[in-house]
């Protein structure tokens, strides 16, 4: 009979574990105030406590706290940002003219600054991803100017110091270890006073940004992996800005808070080239054939993504107008042809589902195979579960989505990894001299039409092997309550917030 | 009895502890996929896997020493308090894992009020009319297995979408106050609740039958008086159920937490265990399995306390036979549960459950599709007559085998105990990752996970029943006219054991079905676009509001089998009890 007391007290105890509870409540309050903390609800929860060198660098971007010597325009041109302008010396060697700034902990922007902030980017391990390509360093030849070389040729230089991943943070940022903490350490025009876990940051203005002080007064960042969650957040008017509304929530946004973009993350169908069913260029080519890429879009997609003609879509403005037709493509083989063709062997279609659209659109593209002849089994897992397995080619087609410009703001990089013969993502197991020798050509142009006619060139070489079958071109969705104005909306994803984002 | 070798139980628990933890340890080198490339996954994605990065990953992290080394600094560091740093942020990972803890913990005793709340009120009216003694019948159990069948994730959307966006009452997710602890707790509490409710309210009616009950009526005790002493007697063989189904949420409340958006530490287990960060995934394991055995030691000195001298001195009564009859309204349940379950299955062979029609996507109910359509324009009743037949001979095979496994543990003493308390508190989806691992994606992969784990509710039923069976009367007086081992547990133990059991499987089984679902992306099971119950579900949590009907017909037809297996588990039970039990007693 003691035992009824005893129960009481112990869920009496129940709120006494609150403690556990991450406050919200320090910004949450004040966001009614002129000019206003922004409420931000972003995906991609921290990987590594902020680090540039990871994942997390484009959250820095994002919010505004880090910046790098140059920054990208609407157009995916280098424009200035700590570098006033820079000049190509000779085909290794760029010399940059800085401006002067303060970090968020008070110091000086230098050109020491530079080389320090350049030099533990190569010295990381592993090496940041925008640097997996080239090799540079970085020499002050006094307070306001850097020279870097490169080892070898690099045309995109200037795209490259774009990256998040080489943003330049105060002395302080690096620890001994190869860390970098971007806490209090930035040049942008916010700063993160606080990082709670992988859920919460807090951010305030830096008044002493270069740039003039930002609108809002702060940002409260949280993060939520789950895109319902994610709307739910928006819809409820707990959060002001919620990023990434996937498809199957956008419906349900007011109009008014649901803003579309086109974005450079594209899906395809990759073929297995190098062993199973899609060695033969006949059935590759029916299967190329056999996909209808815009009942995708129309359907798994909800309109939010436009039927792909070739590798890069409309979120890359020159893509369309330099397309180069393809020629030298195999003959389809028929349905019958297939069938003989393929006998007993099933079709092993791989999706992974981290992106809840992929699964969607596998099975689409199941019955389109199959009516072209293939017999089709899917295999969809998690990505991390299923990635040796692709690396391995133990597969014989993937639905894959894929961000067509990497850090480097530049299409080469993504090429030469996802298809040349050493690219070490190439799932398509490609082994194509014509491949090979174009995007080579692309890579070592340094004129940006001629650049971007041979990266189109290198397009149709890889088209034309119908390892790939492009799909679709997602749109990003971005839900913006209706009180925010001076969002930016950013096909690369790389901005959101800037100077002038703040609550009306 | 069980007491006699304290120790012996915790050997079990130390070694089922250190079973759990060393097959932990060994995951990455047991699936073959290296660890290396996972970590830089999750650190950078899209980032190409060169062997120069591969290789810096793996001397930064030492993981070519081998898993022995790494998991003996691990244990030398735990005395010191240092859980090591994760592979994956680099960050001490004992504040991270205690701080998910608590949550996971916060939540799970907010569940626990709500779980005792929905059981109370589900055994209301047999406490209410057996106290009066006007207990005719047993009730269909229908509320209970409707309410059990609710999937948790389902739920959870549901009153995120009504009370956190359209009503505003409530934040429809974060972890910033009580207040964002109402809705989770009610997602996660009221199945749960149900289960709990519907075991005890199965229990009742024995405990009201005993002769002291009628005694004590008989001499005139108001009903209310019954009561707390009735409950009592009833509750130490229910109790033992919150191990697996409220303990075993704090680790294994995932989609929930996901819907939500808690930083609980299910979450935190399944993307350390994903990105094979084994730190932090060592941590989140071994204080689960000692959660499990404290919460284990907790139920047992609960239950003790509240039998008392009985179960020591054989002092319980034995259940007298339930001269209870079948409401007739459970035989209506039965027959129109069936037959309902009948029809949409073979209305759904008749149609094609795989064809994609993208115009024809999300329609409502119509004549042409009774049951609506999906997001890929699929026929919904297609899809749920095709998967009635795979969906529920796995779950009931599963179940068997669970059950089977559990009696046999639950009857092998203080060992046992100990691993049932272990793995309690283990989320299927680590035995899911462990059977991937050695088996690779496989059809039956996620029926063997299931099986790993699964069987615990029955275990620990089956071992508090037996404890409380020794301590009859009846028993004692059947052992003293000679009856031998396989005597007794023919006609005593397992007759009083394998109706609750059966009870408990019942109201288990729609869960079952979700669980096995549920470890699909690890490519367990039937692969898409096999209809399953369990993955219609999934894959249309998220067109819940946008497309209700997608989510309805599945949910609906797990209510309707929940409804059926619950009822159908007590349909022959009165006859066989009293043939049996009554000899010896006489």
């Amino acid at each position: 009979m003691r035992s009824t007391p005893r129960l009481l007290v112990a869920l009496a105890l129940v709120p006494l574990l609150g403690g556990c509870f991450s406050g919200a409540g320090a910004g949450a309050g004040a966001s009614d105030t002129a000019g206003g903390r922004l409420r931000v609800a972003l995906a991609v929860p921290p990987a590594q406590a902020l680090s540039p060198y990871s994942n997390d660098a484009t959250a820095l971007g994002k919010l505004c706290v880090a910046e790098g010597l140059t920054a990208l325009d609407r157009d995916g041109a280098a424009a200035p940002a700590l570098a006033t302008s820079w000049t190509r010396q000779d085909a290794t060697t760029w010399v940059f003219r800085l401006r002067q700034a303060k970090f968020h902990d008070g110091t000086d922007f230098t050109a020491a600054s530079v080389v320090n902030a350049l030099d533990h980017a190569g010295a990381a391990k592993p090496k940041p991803r925008v640097l997996s390509d080239v090799t540079l360093t970085a020499k002050a030849d006094d307070a306001g100017t850097v020279t870097i070389r490169t080892k070898t040729a690099d045309p995109v230089l200037p795209l490259r110091l774009a990256s998040p991943a080489l943003g330049i943070f105060s002395a302080k940022a690096y620890t001994a270890a190869g860390t970098v903490s971007p806490l209090g350490t930035g040049t942008g025009p916010f700063k993160i006073t606080k990082l709670t876990g992988k859920t919460q940051a807090t951010l305030d203005r830096f008044d002493g940004y270069w740039g003039g002080k930002a609108k809002a007064t702060g940002i409260d960042v949280t993060w939520i992996a789950d895109g319902t969650a994610r709307t739910n957040a928006l819809r409820a008017h707990e959060a002001d800005i919620a990023e990434w509304i996937p498809t199957a929530q956008a419906p349900l946004l007011d109009p008014a808070t649901r803003h579309e973009v086109s974005s450079v993350r594209a899906d395809s169908l990759i073929l297995n080239t190098s062993a199973g069913i899609f060695t033969d260029p006949a059935l590759r080519a029916a299967a190329r054939g056999a996909v209808d890429s815009s009942a995708l879009a129309g359907s798994v997609f909800g309109g939010y993504a436009d039927a792909a003609h070739g590798l890069f879509g409309p979120a890359i403005p020159w893509a369309a107008s330099r397309r180069v037709e393809v020629s030298g493509r195999a003959q389809a083989a028929t349905v019958a042809e297939t069938r003989s063709k393929t006998q007993g062997r099933t079709l092993r279609l791989a999706a992974y589902t981290n992106r809840a659209e992929l699964p969607e659109a596998a099975t689409v593209v199941q019955q389109q195979l199959e009516r072209a002849g293939f017999t089709v089994q899917q295999d969809v897992r998690e990505y991390t579960q299923m990635e040796a397995d692709l690396l391995a080619g133990r597969y014989d087609a993937l639905i894959l989505s894929r961000v067509t410009l990497l850090d480097t703001g530049d299409a080469v990089a993504y090429l030469a990894s996802d298809y040349t013969t050493n690219g070490a993502y190439n799932i398509a197991g490609l082994k194509d001299a014509g491949v090979d020798r174009a995007v080579a050509a692309a890579a070592e142009e340094g004129d940006t039409g001629l650049r971007q006619q041979k990266i189109m060139q290198a397009e149709a070489e890889i088209l034309r092997t119908d390892a790939v079958v492009p799909l679709v071109h997602e749109k990003v969705v971005q839900g913006i309550g209706t009180n925010v104005e001076g969002v930016v909306l950013d096909p690369r994803e790389r901005s959101l917030i800037t100077l002038d984002t703040h609550l009306g | 009895m069980a007491d006699a070798s304290p120790w012996r139980a915790g050997a079990g628990r130390v070694a089922a502890g250190s079973a759990m933890l060393a097959a932990v340890a060994f995951l990455p080198w047991l699936s073959g996929t290296d660890p290396a490339l996972t970590v830089l996954r999750a650190r950078s994605a899209d980032q190409a896997p060169t062997a120069d990065q591969l290789a810096a990953v793996r001397e930064q992290l030492g993981l070519d020493q081998g898993p022995f080394i790494q998991l003996g600094r691990w244990l030398g560091g735990l005395p010191r308090g240092d859980a090591g740093t994760s592979w994956v942020s680099g960050a001490p990972v004992l504040p991270q894992v205690t701080s998910a803890l608590g949550v996971s913990v916060t939540l799970m005793f907010a569940t626990l009020v709500v779980t005792i709340a929905v059981a109370a009120l589900i055994s209301a009216r047999t406490l209410s009319l057996g106290s009066r003694r006007r207990l005719r019948d047993r009730g269909t159990g229908a509320v209970a297995a409707s309410l059990a069948a609710l999937p948790k994730f389902l739920l959870a959307s549901l009153l995120a979408t009504v009370f956190g966006v359209w009503l505003g009452w409530f934040p429809p997710g974060g972890w910033t106050g009580p207040m964002s602890m109402v809705l989770p707790a009610l997602a996660l509490g009221v199945p749960t609740g149900a289960v709990i409710g519907g075991l005890l309210d199965h229990a009742l009616p024995a405990t009201f039958g005993e002769p002291w009950v009628r005694t004590w009526h008989a001499g005139g005790f108001p009903p209310g008086r019954l009561v707390r002493p009735v409950l009592r007697r009833t509750l130490a063989g229910v109790l033992p159920q919150l191990m697996p189904s409220v303990v075993g949420l704090v680790g294994g409340a995932v989609a929930v937490e996901k819907v939500f958006d808690i930083p609980g530490l299910g979450r935190l287990a399944l993307d350390s265990a994903l990105a094979q960060d084994l730190p932090p995934l060592q941590t989140a394991t071994l204080l689960l399995a000692l959660l499990g055995v404290a919460a284990g030691l907790l139920v047992k000195a609960l239950r003790h306390l509240l039998l008392g001298p009985a179960l020591r001195d054989g002092g319980l009564a034995a259940p007298p036979p339930p001269a209870l009859g079948r409401r007739r309204a459970t035989g209506w349940a039965l027959g129109g549960c069936a037959a309902l379950l009948l029809a949409v299955c073979v209305a759904g062979l008749l149609r094609d459950p795989s064809h994609v029609d993208t115009a024809a996507r999300l329609l409502s109910p119509s004549a042409a599709h009774p049951l609506g359509t999906d997001a890929l324009g699929r026929d919904m009743l297609a899809r749920l007559g095709h998967g009635a037949l795979r969906t529920t001979g796995v779950a009931l095979a599963v179940t068997v085998a669970c059950v089977v496994i559990g009696m046999l543990l639950g009857m092998a003493g203080a060992a046992g105990a100990g691993l049932t308390e272990v793995l309690s508190a283990v989320p299927a989806v680590l035995a899911g990752l462990l059977t991937t691992a050695v088996t690779g994606p496989s059809v039956w992969g996620a029926a063997f996970a299931v099986c790993l784990v699964g069987w615990t509710p029955y275990a620990a039923q089956t071992a508090a029943l037996l404890e409380q069976e020794r301590a009859t009367g009846y028993l004692q007086a059947s052992i003293s006219f000679g009856a031998g081992p396989v005597h007794l547990l023919r006609h005593h133990l397992l007759p009083a054991v394998l109706p609750a059991v059966a009870r408990n499987a019942a109201l288990r089984l729609p869960t079952t079905i979700l669980v096995l679902a549920s470890l699909g992306f690890l490519g367990l099971g039937e692969q898409p676009p096999t209809p399953e119950w369990g993955r219609l579900l999934a894959e249309n949590q998220p067109y819940l509001e946008l497309a209700p009907w997608t989510t309805l017909g599945p949910a609906g037809a797990l209510v309707l089998l929940s409804v059926l297996a619950a009822a159908g588990s007590s349909a022959r039970r009165p006859k066989r009890r009293r043939a049996r039990v009554h000899r010896p007693v006489s």
